[in-house]
């Protein structure tokens, strides 16, 4: 069962735009495909090698502009930025890891942040190169969102799937050893710091790419866009803790959930409120699903601090705890 | 085991949602839908509201005059949050959707610049009716029009004015925040100023939200220029006048860029800092266009606050929208698009007619404004034919007041 | 001549106010060792504080820090006690869980200001709010002048607590080795409350003094935050002396970057120090001095 699941899940995956016609409901699902990407970039770095990065937005601002500029300067198609897009953020993570490893926890999410930070003023004001706040706009080169999705998904089940490998690998101890104890690991001999840059360096290369996809399917960017700290790299934080640190699936389910929610918040439950109020005529309802898309920020701040006090270890890593509070009578034997 | 139980929570959840989200908007069956995109969250979305205010306002009005040829028309609003992606994501839910036949709104430059590439795809038709980065009409794209002058055109009165009157001008500073705004409505007038002869001693860009523009503002004082002209958003503007205050600068002239230093709240943050500064605008109540005043009071009536150009053209905007869609031949977008491109007709906000010029395309063309705060009240103050009180020229030093 | 001096001076008011913003970071840090990203968000809860204080009830801003500094305080306590301190106790994978709790909760306190009192700026106008005296050609805001005395007064009155104290001893000792201090007695969960909530009261009182020359909008902690992370790094983590340096040295960065580089890199410049103390001072500023 554990095998054919994730088979399952790719079929449907692969059917999905062809059944749903609705290009909202693509335009969610092309989403979810990027932050799956994201997301198992920085569980790479941040769930295996427990070096949390704050910065993620740098590595995918990197991605997005190096497929920006391709287009607008060099009139080269912005396609070719999804690879370029991973080098240059490799470009990018190179220097700043082989500085800033030498720093630990809280240290190192700083220093990231501080990147993130740099890297969007850098875009602002280096008009010339980046247009600055004017952003660089291309014309998607498809109409219809199916070769999006498609291209999304492949790249989302490479993710995936290179992450399942490394993990799988010698790499994939060495970057838990870290990240359990990496003085102990310093000890056995275990080069920390090679690895920690491989690590930096994979999870910069996916999160690079995703932003060069971004580039070619939203068509527009600027550096508040690509670069903001809400947005990407805690979004990036949140896929990966609430799906599940250090599991393969986890940035999947996060993914999934987190822009749900998100969109589901902002939409007042996707309308659910208004067509409530519609059916019944209650005058509560109407004026409960205008406040609802109103504090839909607020509702998505207090699903996360829910979830983080409930489900520290995601959903993935924390599902038994789920499934014992939601079907207690189902338990078989003694639980751990 | 535990993947399965994962796969089949999500696929229920997938089913409720699509489930119920069928049953959102029904609406009114009879309904002509129209899709209004403004940030009613976020950091803009003050002037979001008023906007929105303003099209609710109109929409009330022309809905109870009998709507469009007996129907009534449905606004579906939807809030980009002042982002370029989420405006992106709204636009998208209103045209494959929401179906609306056409599209409205655009505030902010650097949203509506990220929406109109959708529209213009999806062969939608968009009146813009804030946004105002010139390169919005600058694409060739016939389904974007524009119902407010871009940012370029918006010092035309000072520019008038400076050639009648501020002749002994001939130092300029430009201050603007870094923003789609900012900087292109900077570009154009440093361009501007060369063409006039002005020269342009220092041109800057500063981060929205900061402190202390002192450091800032002493190397402008040290510079000495008869004029600084500024591009700031409400709050800004307020320190950037207040520490000028506080730095006894006198140049011979303050001047905003519209935006901030025409709202209300300027006058009520920068308190006697606000006092003698000009700003260029695109409209105020005392314009002389059928509608203008009484527009601003029905506003200040119903809402018990105050509104300024931003909410002029929204609500004009309104009134094309629906001039249009009872010219219309068919509600097929490209007749849509056709009967927009063809209006002709006087609004609140001024003469509405689509015109081409210079690299403009679909761009309605008029003139604008230079105001005055005297005693705090914003005062038109050029052309002289609308001004509603004389100006003061030059302003009297800080510590002489 | 009057460039420099001017920005000097400017440099260091505003730094004064920005080690008071660092200094309750650093306290929360040193102790916890958690990063909060609310730190804004609770000086934005401050300053709506002091905002309703001066509109309703016409209390001056100055007085008004008797009452947002014990609101912070308790705001602070009961975020440490129901939502952070549990998080210690769960085991997780990683550590992190905290922070991003602390994100959950800045967004839930921003979102709940911007429902009650909409997206509006808001201002609180006094009459020395624009006062300026002049020394020469220099001109100095009093505003920021009698923010900066408090600051040093609050710096003075932190260190001669965390010296003198046992509560301030017990957060030190808490802040040196956490277990070593519970062998020794110290219940480090009221601990970490307090200290928690001391942080909050400081950055409050950092709000309330800044309400006069600035404004206020829901928004408005996020670049504060990251401010005071500087600052805390500059500083030294759990410094409170190390913290007003900090801050000093942060405002004039800002302002000789402002004047001389330009206004648009005065951030960077913040950010570009930020990383360099992170590589070549570890420690901050506390490594020279001994608190």
């Amino acid at each position: 069962m554990k095998k054919i699941a994730p088979l399952i899940l790719l079929i449907i995956l692969i059917i999905f735009p062809l059944v749903i016609q609705n290009a909202y409901y693509q335009h969610l699902m092309i989403l979810v495909l990027m932050w799956v990407v994201i997301g198992s970039g920085w569980n790479v770095i941040a769930g295996y090698t427990g070096q949390v990065s704050f910065g993620d937005a740098a590595f995918f601002g990197t991605g997005a502009y190096t497929a920006g500029i391709l287009a607008y300067h060099f009139h080269i198609s912005a396609w070719w930025g999804m690879a370029f897009g991973g080098i240059m953020a490799m470009g990018v993570a190179f220097p700043f890891g082989w500085i800033c490893f030498r720093l630990r926890g809280a240290y190192f999410a700083l220093a990231s942040l501080a990147l993130n930070e740099v890297c969007r003023h850098i875009a602002t004001v280096a008009e010339p190169l980046t247009q600055g706040m004017v952003g660089i706009l291309i014309m998607p080169s498809f109409l219809s969102k199916i070769p999006y999705y498609y291209i999304a998904l492949a790249l989302a089940v490479l993710s995936v799937g290179f992450v399942q490998i490394v993990m799988h690998s010698k790499w994939g101890y060495y970057f838990l050893s870290i990240r359990e104890d990496q003085d102990a690991a310093e000890s056995l001999g275990i080069n920390t710091h090679h690895y920690k840059m491989v690590s930096l360096n994979i999870a910069a290369f996916l999160t690079g790419m995703a932003g060069a996809l971004f580039m070619n399917y939203m068509g527009f960017i600027d550096p508040s866009v690509v670069f903001s700290l809400h947005d990407i790299s805690i979004m990036a934080i949140l896929v990966g803790i609430v799906g599940g640190v250090g599991t393969i699936f986890g940035p999947v389910v996060g993914a999934f959930v987190m822009v749900a929610v998100h969109e589901f918040f902002r939409t007042g439950f996707f309308g659910l409120f208004k067509g409530l109020a519609a059916l019944t005529g209650s005058d509560f309802l109407i004026v409960a699903a205008k406040y609802i898309s109103q504090a839909h920020v607020l509702g998505f701040g207090i699903l996360v601090v829910l979830v983080i006090l409930l489900l520290p270890n995601g959903i993935v890593g924390d599902w038994k705890k789920i499934v014992d509070k939601l079907f207690p009578f189902k338990k078989k034997g003694v639980s751990t | 085991m535990k993947k399965s139980k994962v796969l089949v929570g999500l696929f229920l959840a997938i089913a409720v949602f699509f489930t119920f989200s069928g049953c959102g908007d029904n609406g009114e069956k009879d309904s002509i839908k129209v899709g209004i995109v403004l940030p009613l969250t976020g950091k803009l979305a003050k002037f979001g509201e008023i906007e929105n205010k303003s099209f609710l306002m109109a929409v009330d009005e022309i809905n109870a005059a009998g709507g469009v040829n007996g129907k009534q028309i449905e606004l579906i609003i939807e809030d980009t949050t002042g982002k370029p992606d989420v405006g992106r994501s709204a636009i998208e839910k209103l045209i494959t959707q929401d179906k609306v036949v056409m599209l409205g709104g655009g505030y902010s430059s650097s949203v509506t610049w990220a929406t109109i590439a959708v529209a213009q795809q999806n062969k939608t038709p968009f009146l813009v009716n804030t946004g105002s980065a010139d390169k919005i009409t600058e694409q060739g794209w016939n389904y974007i029009f524009r119902l407010n002058p871009p940012v370029s055109e918006y010092p035309g009165a000072f520019e008038s004015f400076l050639k009648t009157v501020g002749t002994d001008v001939k130092t300029v500073v430009i201050l603007h925040e870094n923003s789609l705004f900012g900087q292109s409505g900077s570009k154009k007038f440093a361009k501007q100023c060369e063409a006039l002869g002005l020269k342009v001693i220092m041109k800057e860009g500063y981060e929205a939200g900061a402190i202390d523009f002192r450091p800032l503002l002493v190397n402008v004082k040290s510079k000495k220029p008869d004029v600084i002209y500024m591009i700031s958003y409400i709050m800004d503007a307020s320190l950037l006048m207040r520490q000028s205050k506080q730095l006894n600068m006198n140049p011979k002239l303050f001047v905003g860029g519209a935006a901030g230093f025409t709202l209300p709240e300027f006058y009520k943050n920068a308190g006697t800092a606000s006092e003698y500064v000009y700003s260029a605008t695109l409209w105020t109540p005392s314009v002389p266009y059928p509608g203008a005043r009484e527009y601003y009071d029905k506003f200040v009536k119903k809402y018990n606050t105050p509104t300024e150009y931003h909410g002029a053209e929204a609500y004009s905007a309104m009134y094309v929208i629906a001039d249009v869609l009872k010219r219309t031949k068919s509600m097929s977008r490209d007749d849509i698009r056709n009967a927009l491109a063809e209006t002709n007709m006087m609004t609140a906000f001024g003469p509405v007619k689509f015109i081409s010029y210079d690299k403009k395309v679909n761009q309605n063309k008029l003139p604008t404004f230079l105001v005055q705060w005297i005693d705090g009240k914003l005062e038109t103050v050029w052309p002289k034919e609308v001004a509603t009180k004389g100006y003061v020229y030059p302003a009297p030093k800080w510590n002489k007041r | 001549m009057e460039v420099f001096l001017q920005t000097l001076v400017a440099g260091i008011l505003k730094g004064g106010l920005y080690g008071l913003i660092g200094m309750g970071m650093s306290l929360i840090m040193g102790v916890m060792g958690i990063i909060n990203l609310a730190h804004g968000q609770l000086m934005m809860v401050g300053m709506y504080i002091t905002f309703l204080l001066s509109h309703y009830l016409g209390i001056d801003p100055y007085l008004s820090l008797f009452v947002s500094m014990p609101a912070l305080f308790l705001l602070g306590v009961a975020i440490q006690k129901y939502t952070l301190n549990p998080l210690m106790e769960v085991d997780s994978i990683l550590p992190e869980n905290q922070v991003l709790m602390t994100v959950g909760i800045g967004m839930v306190l921003t979102e709940i200001t911007r429902f009650i009192f909409s997206s509006d700026y808001k201002s609180v106008q006094t009459s020395y709010s624009n006062a300026t005296f002049f020394l020469g050609e220099i001109s100095f805001s009093i505003a920021l002048v009698i923010a900066f005395f408090i600051a040093i007064l609050f710096t003075l009155f932190m260190f001669w607590f965390l010296l003198k104290t046992d509560v301030g001893r017990s957060i030190r000792a808490t802040a040196q080795d956490k277990d070593a201090a519970l062998l020794m007695g110290v219940n480090s969960k009221r601990i970490t409350i307090i200290t928690f909530g001391l942080g909050s009261a400081l950055v409050a009182a950092a709000g309330t003094l800044l309400m006069p020359i600035y404004y206020l909008f829901p928004d408005i902690g996020g670049p504060f935050t990251r401010k005071a992370f500087v600052i805390t790094i500059l500083g030294g983590l759990g410094s409170t002396v190390g913290a007003i340096f900090g801050g000093i040295t942060l405002g004039l960065a800002e302002a000789f970057g402002a004047t001389y580089i330009g206004m648009a890199y005065d951030d960077m410049i913040g950010l570009i120090i930020f990383i360099l103390v992170l590589l070549f001072l570890p420690g901050g500023f506390k490594r020279l001095t001994k608190i």
